[in-house]
């Protein structure tokens, strides 16, 4: 068979890759700029992305109900769940600033910010600090955030797969290349545009999880599988992503959304091992989890024992608002599961975990405009590697991405994409992939990766040779993979150009983490076992040129 | 396989093909060209229950695999409330 491809390229102003929160508020927001903007959504902007059935806390800064002291917000958020050193201050300043405005938006698009009739702050905080996480509804966020774009003029393609960004002569993206995934047969789509915006998700899939035998069994949807080498590939910098960041929640059932618990974390005996609390605190939860998430990992390492969430001691009330919270969350299929088999949170403690690295705010380098180096690359979401704030900072840099490319596209002329050599280049791919009888399964590939990554770029202890060996494995399974893996359908075909991306972000993590010849956080040489003070305040990137050269650099921190 | 779809209740709408996030649920064509859902890639499922919220029909439920088990632990007697 011969792939088709659509005849009519997509011609737009603004493409947009991923209709996550990012992208749907970006195209709102460009829509209502007057900018021509279409979302290209893998799977259906209703219910796509990280914020598929819910959300519950938005970190936000409202004067009116946390006080005028700006620096001291800043200074206690910098050292909650939404701090840290790996994100540039200026960032994190610019988007609480934002955040006030985005909350009454959401409000106005039919999300519910106040569910009990005024701003209420819960959740992620530790003893004697003000709440910043605003408690909300959001089950039908991606619904209202979807309806709203459509109403403001924005296109949405549901369906289609995004592989790659088209970038002309002089370094500037023109357009991007995908396939439709409506009917098994795949079908090459073509865009043209001024400015891309890459607002895919965090790299899923890439170490192993809690059981490696199911792949899919992560805390964030699986289905973000390393859009950020999309960017990568087209000369974008990578930033960060030598330094791991690991989530944590229910151990067995992989999901996030641990602080909709409000229990405390405690020992085999329900004996609370927490500094911040004894007992349940619906007002502040328990913020241990947020501040060394990888006390799950390191308990059972070191057979001090399961570390679980205990409810027992909540009132009945209490059930009755973390059940519900569960829906606005949208992680209701925890306490599915709990009915189903029978588990009584009355009763029993839920073990939770450290989970897997997933480049959660790892990834592309933006700007205070959420541009890139590449002239016409914007990003938002967590697919950058230099902000935090998980949904607040996909809506904040998804609204300052749209601000930016209105004025941009003004200044840009059209650019004829219908010659791209990547456009054939990416169809005799697809077509050899397609058309490989009894390949290799993508999956099968996916296995190695995750075996890869753990054994020689792993989360432990890194050395020299490991991380030499790794890139050299890293290399031959890309190659046995381009000339093995052999695909049935359009899903099979996504799953395995995933994998590629997977590849890409997997090899530019272990470069990076070889060039950083130190140890700090969770980046642990056992050849270089001190913290290089001049790395302080300093960001490592890396990026490709056209000519395919590897770019490591350093860069200051924005303050 | 983790969504179950109530043959009995489902009108092959597509809804849930059209929603899934992981693309598990498919809507594809018979050989007289009618389309039905068919769950085709279970173990890509993610548990999100999009299916079984958005589904018009009730048609839906969730099976959790074992794979995905959580531990539980019932707290000592004398700390039971």
């Amino acid at each position: 068979m011969e792939i088709k491809i659509r005849k009519d390229i997509v011609k737009t102003d603004y493409l947009i890759i991923g209709g996550g929160v990012a992208g749907l508020q970006s195209a709102i927001t460009a829509a209502a700029l007057g900018v021509d903007v279409l979302i290209a959504e893998k799977a259906d902007t209703r219910r796509s992305g990280s914020g598929c059935g819910g959300n519950d806390h938005y970190m936000c800064y409202i004067p009116e109900c946390h006080g005028d002291d700006f620096q001291k917000v800043l200074s206690e958020i910098g050292e909650g769940m939404e701090g840290g050193p790996w994100q540039d201050p200026a960032m994190l300043k610019k988007m609480m600033l934002r955040t006030k405005s985005i909350v009454e938006r959401w409000e106005s698009y039919g999300i519910n910010m106040k569910p009990t009739g005024e701003y209420r702050f819960e959740g992620h905080t530790m003893p004697d600090r003000q709440c910043y996480h605003l408690k909300y509804d959001g089950h039908n966020q991606k619904m209202c955030l979807t309806k709203e774009a459509r109403k403001n003029g924005a296109k949405i393609m549901n369906k289609v797969f995004i592989n790659d960004i088209l970038t002309n002569d002089e370094g500037r993206a023109v357009g991007a290349i995908g396939f439709s995934l409506a009917e098994d047969e795949p079908e090459i789509i073509v865009f043209q545009a001024k400015a891309v915006l890459v607002a895919t998700a965090q790299a899923m899939r890439m170490y192993p999880n809690v059981n490696p035998a199911f792949i899919f069994n992560t805390h964030s949807c699986p289905a973000a599988a390393g859009g950020a080498a999309i960017a990568y590939r087209a000369g974008a910098k990578l930033v960060n992503i030598d330094v791991p960041y690991r989530h944590a929640g229910v151990k067995g059932f992989a999901r996030s959304g641990k602080a909709t618990w409000f229990g405390v974390l405690s020992d085999i005996n329900g004996d609370s091992i927490s500094p911040f609390t004894d007992k349940p605190d619906r007002k502040r939860g328990d913020a241990m989890m947020d501040i060394y998430p990888g006390i799950f990992g390191d308990r059972l390492e070191s057979a001090q024992g399961p570390t679980y969430m205990n409810c027992t001691s909540y009132t009945e009330e209490d059930h009755a608002y973390q059940h519900q919270q569960f829906q606005c969350e949208g992680i209701d299929s925890i306490t599915d599961y709990l009915d189903q088999r029978g588990i009584d949170l009355h009763k029993s403690m839920i073990e939770f975990g450290t989970y897997d690295y997933s480049l959660a705010q790892r990834g592309i380098d933006i700007d205070l405009n959420a541009g890139t180096n590449v002239p016409g690359i914007y990003a938002a979401g967590i697919c950058c590697g230099n902000v935090r704030g998980n949904i607040t900072s996909a809506s904040v840099w998804g609204d300052i991405a749209a601000e930016s490319v209105a004025e941009y596209v003004k200044t840009i002329p059209e650019y004829d994409v219908s010659k791209h050599p990547l456009i054939q280049q990416r169809a005799d791919f697809y077509n050899e992939l397609m058309n490989r009888q009894n390949g290799a399964q993508w999956l099968e590939a996916n296995s190695s990766l995750q075996v890869i990554m753990n054994d020689y770029i792993g989360l432990k202890v890194r050395s020299e040779d490991m991380m030499r060996a790794g890139i050299k494995y890293l290399a031959d399974l890309k190659s046995y993979a381009k000339k093995e893996i052999g695909c049935e359908d359009a899903h099979q075909l996504m799953r395995t150009m995933e994998l590629f991306d997977l590849i890409d972000l997997a090899e530019a993590v272990a470069i990076t983490s070889r060039n950083r010849k130190e140890s700090r956080g969770m980046h642990k040489r056992i050849d270089y076992t001190f913290t290089n003070p001049l790395l302080n305040n300093k960001f490592q990137t890396i990026r490709k040129t056209p000519d395919g050269e590897v770019i490591l650099e350093w860069r200051n921190k924005v303050k | 396989m983790p969504p179950v779809i109530d043959k009995e209740k489902c009108v092959d709408c597509g809804t849930c093909a059209q929603i899934c996030p992981l693309d598990v649920i498919r809507y594809a064509k018979d050989e007289n060209g009618k389309k039905h859902v068919v769950v085709k890639y279970p173990y890509e499922c993610w548990h999100c229950r999009a299916c079984v919220k958005d589904c018009p029909k009730d048609a839906i439920t969730m099976r959790y695999p074992l794979s995905h088990m959580m531990f539980a632990m019932e707290i000592p007697e004398e700390k039971k409330n």
